[in-house]
């Protein structure tokens, strides 16, 4: 029987693996400025540099609870021995896999190369999950997302235009609404050759996800994430995350390709993935 | 400089902070837990570039033998928020690595922790032990 490295596996594969980069993450976001969320023409402005939590599985919920699966699945199941051995915090919880879902899930194998290995796109749902901060520029017509990660880009208008007919994507099809003082971003038409998160949840192409982006306070974002994919998952499911002001970091540029030894010198393998 | 994490304790916390280890590639696609390593010798080359900074060694072992390793860092963005640059260590300087070693048997390692003689660490944390000033630390 082929051994999947789960989540458990993964976690104490990371225990194991204490490298700088562990200790030099993001981390805890210092607090940050106190105060009201400002406002544009009428709207709260999402404008600044935000640092979120890292999100490399999407079922689970950290302690701290920048990151929220979705309370309404059910716990999943693991072994009392594999439970002990596992990382704080709430169990992780079970995603409502179709039989599709499931296959395509259990055949995943991350040490067998992921796409992301040779710095192919993320996709919208694995940059959202990034440990890079992102940057949001709003003006009355569009709302930017610049993501630091790999130095990508997403532009949603809020003038409520409907989807374009065009040919599937990466990051798919963005349109944005407010809802009060939340705004909603709905995406459809991605090309489903990306994964959710890092572990390698698995989505299709016909993938539509929903958004929501709430300014709560000058220094915070609620944001909450919406999988709603009937080919894999027979009902949708959410993740609520916390984003944080940072006054103090500016973006940087990061070029994945410029020096990408573990692809380039072989060590591992990026290309497609070759279970879809 | 305190030890920032308690790794049997923060197998989670790990999660949290870590940055892309699995962000872009999984360890175990390229590196084997089961190879520890542990490198002395002479820095030879910094690689301050994305997605991992590497640092190239010139490693002796007890009967004197010198071998080229190369071993995978940390992200440079994190890096240098947390503020570091790749001056920290110069051609010449004496470490020591201890990490991983690649499945692949090439003299390459992802490295866990990089030491200067004194015991102090490179990379790691923040660089407030008589380093840069922290990135993290308010300037507005």
């Amino acid at each position: 029987m082929k051994v999947r490295l789960n989540y458990w596996m993964l976690t104490a594969l990371m225990a194991a693996a204490f490298v700088p980069a562990a200790a030099v993450g993001q981390g805890r976001a210092p607090k940050p400025p106190e105060g009201p969320a400002p406002k544009l023409n009428g709207h709260p402005d999402l404008s600044g540099l935000w640092q979120r939590p890292y999100v490399p599985d999407m079922t689970v919920t950290t302690r701290n609870g920048d990151q929220q699966a979705d309370a309404s699945l059910p716990e999943r199941k693991v072994n009392a021995d594999m439970q002990k051995k596992g990382p704080p915090g709430p169990p992780p919880k079970e995603l409502p896999f179709t039989a599709a879902g499931k296959r395509v899930w259990e055949a995943y194998d991350p040490a067998k190369g992921d796409y992301t290995g040779s710095c192919l796109p993320f996709g919208l749902i694995r940059s959202m999950n990034s440990p890079d901060p992102i940057q949001i520029i709003q003006n009355d017509k569009y709302v930017a997302l610049l993501y630091e990660q790999n130095t990508w880009f997403k532009v949603i208008p809020t003038d409520g235009r409907k989807h374009r007919d065009i040919e599937p994507t990466w990051f798919g099809d963005s349109v944005g609404h407010w809802d009060g003082d939340t705004l909603v971003v709905d995406t459809i038409n991605f090309n489903g050759k990306t994964r959710l998160d890092t572990i390698g949840h698995p989505h299709s192409d016909k993938l539509h996800v929903v958004e929501r982006f709430t300014r709560t306070d000058l220094g915070h974002i609620a944001y909450e994430i919406q999988i709603d994919d009937p080919v894999y998952y027979s009902k949708p499911w959410k993740n609520t995350r916390t984003f944080t002001l940072r006054p103090d970091w500016e973006i940087m540029e990061y070029s994945c390709e410029e020096n990408n030894k573990d692809f380039l010198e072989h060590h591992i393998t990026g290309g497609l993935n070759p279970d879809k | 400089m305190r030890a920032k994490l308690n790794l049997l304790a923060a197998g989670f916390g790990l999660l949290i902070s870590a940055t892309p280890l699995l962000a872009h590639h999984s360890f175990a696609a390229e590196f084997d837990d089961k190879q520890p390593v542990t490198l002395k010798g002479t820095v030879t080359k910094i690689d301050w570039m994305n997605p991992h900074i590497w640092i190239y060694i010139a490693a002796k072992d007890e009967s004197g033998k010198v071998t080229q390793w190369q071993c995978e860092g940390g992200p440079p963005n994190s890096l240098t928020r947390n503020g570091w640059t790749k001056n920290a260590l110069k051609e010449g300087d004496q470490v020591t690595i201890e990490g991983f070693r690649a499945k692949d048997a090439t003299n390459t390692c992802d490295s866990r922790a990089v030491k200067l003689p004194d015991g102090r660490k490179v990379f790691s944390g923040t660089a407030d032990d008589g380093g840069p000033k922290a990135a993290g630390a308010a300037q507005k």
